[in-house]
């Protein structure tokens, strides 16, 4: 039981990346798992592969080698479905469905998504950043502790979310604990318990969604529910209420705890690295190689929630991959593999400098967002967020330090924060 | 040289717009990318072979043909192995041989 033991094999990566050691530093392991085990079976028979080249095929492979779950799988795959609504749910979004209705439905949606729309985002995007720092700013300058992560990093994507969906501020921040609870209770190997607590927060997310289409049905508005209320009303074979409140659901739980942690990580990156912090002072494309950079550091969904399963057996590494097999992917250890980014702790966002987005300057993909048929919906939205967001709060508060170490939240799956608290220094030299 | 977005394929992710707004660009209703020019210039050949291989679901094709050649060349397949759909085939030289085993 020693940890020279777990260094000679592993028998289970989910309960590894599990561990308190994981929870603080999962890089060691996950080179380990990468050059040791890459393509890992776990004790549940869940096969999980690391090395980057594995993880972008597969991902790509979509449709040939791998399919998601059929409806009538879901109990084979997620035991617990029949009688978890947040399993129900899960299994409806859109990350869990195959072409064509993912066609139909992912086109259905993009609309409110195209790089476009995005960009018209912006200006509100950084109206509500401005105004969070304002709204930080007598505390720090008081000299007091300021949690960056709840009044920054998780308010942001919340109240981007609120304008997007057209839905009160108040009514999205209510929402923020119940998110986490459900994403715990989702991830492989979750406790009943968990999963019970993320049922209730469940039960209440889409009671209240339900509410909402009623709303926008009855007083539709410019807001992506109104736009997908309508795509139903004009033809109900297009998109059915369940669908449209699952796909609400599952934007929600991919664009909220991610987005702020990625925030979390960037600001722990400029605190880290004061030598990389010209990016942020100069052109766009400096500001976008950095936000690329810590998108590739610290994936905050380290490995993929749905289930790719084989549909032949599959050789990769020498390990045959059966038939039916469930097989994930360790994004976060691919964005660390040196065959696809030299020095791969180093954090440099040179790698992505005048770049195209998400592919470096060696054209290797950086993974955070996924890959293929379910690359992230909000990828843009997300960076977008990031770029209106680190360069202000550069400028702003250029004395920002960590007022203690930051709190993570304990979980195999999301590299999450609980806590960022954070001060300002006293005038450079004191 | 010519670029076509197979539509059916398109994941609508618009990566490519990013990459290349002059050359792609999305239909407003469905986010899928559509091609804005009818053949690529010269100093654009690298960049669109190399949005065409970070397409995340490879709807991208890349004709190479000789500018001002007959419409002929729209039918005969990319000669750089591009990734197709769903094959492991792949953007990345260093891919790990294995995929195409079967059974």
């Amino acid at each position: 039981m020693d940890v020279q033991e777990t260094t000679v094999a592993c028998r289970d990566a989910f309960a590894e990346l599990a561990s308190p050691a994981c929870i603080h530093d999962p890089y060691p392991f996950m080179r380990w798992l990468r050059e040791h085990d890459p393509v890992h079976r776990a004790a549940s028979g869940l096969f999980l592969l690391s090395r980057h080249a594995d993880i972008c095929w597969a991902l790509k492979a979509t449709g040939d080698a791998f399919r998601g779950p059929a409806p009538g799988e879901l109990a084979r795959y997620f035991p617990r479905a029949a009688t978890s609504l947040s399993l129900k749910l899960l299994a409806s979004t859109l990350a869990m469905k195959e072409p064509p209705t993912h066609t139909r439905l992912r086109r259905l949606i993009s609309r409110d998504f195209t790089m476009l729309q995005i960009d018209n985002l912006r200006p509100s995007i950084a109206r509500i950043v401005a105004a969070r720092l304002d709204g930080m700013a007598p505390a720090l300058e008081r000299g007091e502790a300021v949690d960056l992560h709840q009044e920054f990093a998780l308010a942001l994507p919340m109240l981007v979310f609120a304008e997007l969906f057209g839905m009160p501020q108040d009514d999205m921040f209510g929402f923020a604990a119940g998110i986490g609870a459900i994403l715990e209770g989702l991830r492989p190997h979750a406790s009943d318990p968990q999963l019970a607590a993320a049922d209730e927060a469940s039960a209440t997310v889409q009671a209240y969604f339900g509410d909402l289409v009623e709303r926008k049905r009855t007083d539709p508005r410019h807001d992506i529910v109104s736009t997908l209320v309508g795509a139903h009303d004009h033809d109900t074979d297009t998109l059915s209420d369940a669908e449209l409140i699952s796909m609400l659901w599952g934007m929600l739980l991919g664009g909220f705890a991610t987005t702020a942690a990625t925030i979390d990580h960037a600001i722990l990156a400029m605190l880290a690295y004061p030598e990389q912090r010209h990016w942020l002072q100069g052109d766009a494309v400096g500001v976008e190689a950095f936000v690329e950079e810590v998108l590739r550091c610290d994936a905050p969904a380290m490995f993929s929630s749905i289930p790719r399963i084989a549909q032949r057996d599959i050789e990769l590494g020498g390990v045959v991959i059966p038939k039916n097999a469930d097989v994930r992917v360790l994004i976060a250890a691919g964005n660390r593999d040196p065959d696809a980014f030299a020095d791969p702790d180093r954090f440099d966002p040179a790698r992505f400098y005048g770049t195209s987005p998400g592919m470096s300057t060696e054209g290797k993909i950086m993974l955070s967002f996924g890959h293929g048929i379910h690359f992230c919906l909000g990828a843009q939205l997300a960076r977008v967020q990031l770029a209106e967001s680190l360069p202000r709060i550069q400028a702003r508060f250029p004395t920002l330090a960590l007022a203690e170490q930051p709190t993570r939240e304990p979980s195999a799956f999301l590299r999450t924060f609980r806590a960022l608290p954070v001060r300002l220094n006293a005038q450079a030299g004191g | 040289m010519r670029v076509v977005v197979d539509q059916d394929l398109c994941g609508t992710t618009g990566q490519c717009v990013l990459t290349l707004p002059g050359t792609f660009r999305q239909r407003e209703p469905d986010g899928v990318a559509e091609v804005c020019v009818a053949t690529v210039p010269q100093a654009l050949h690298a960049a669109v072979r190399l949005a065409a291989s970070q397409c995340p679901v490879a709807a991208i094709r890349v004709i190479e043909s000789d500018a001002g050649n007959n419409e002929r060349a729209s039918t005969k397949p990319a000669p750089l192995p591009l990734a197709e759909a769903g094959r492991p085939a792949a953007e990345d030289q260093r891919n790990p041989g294995g995929p195409d085993g079967t059974v």
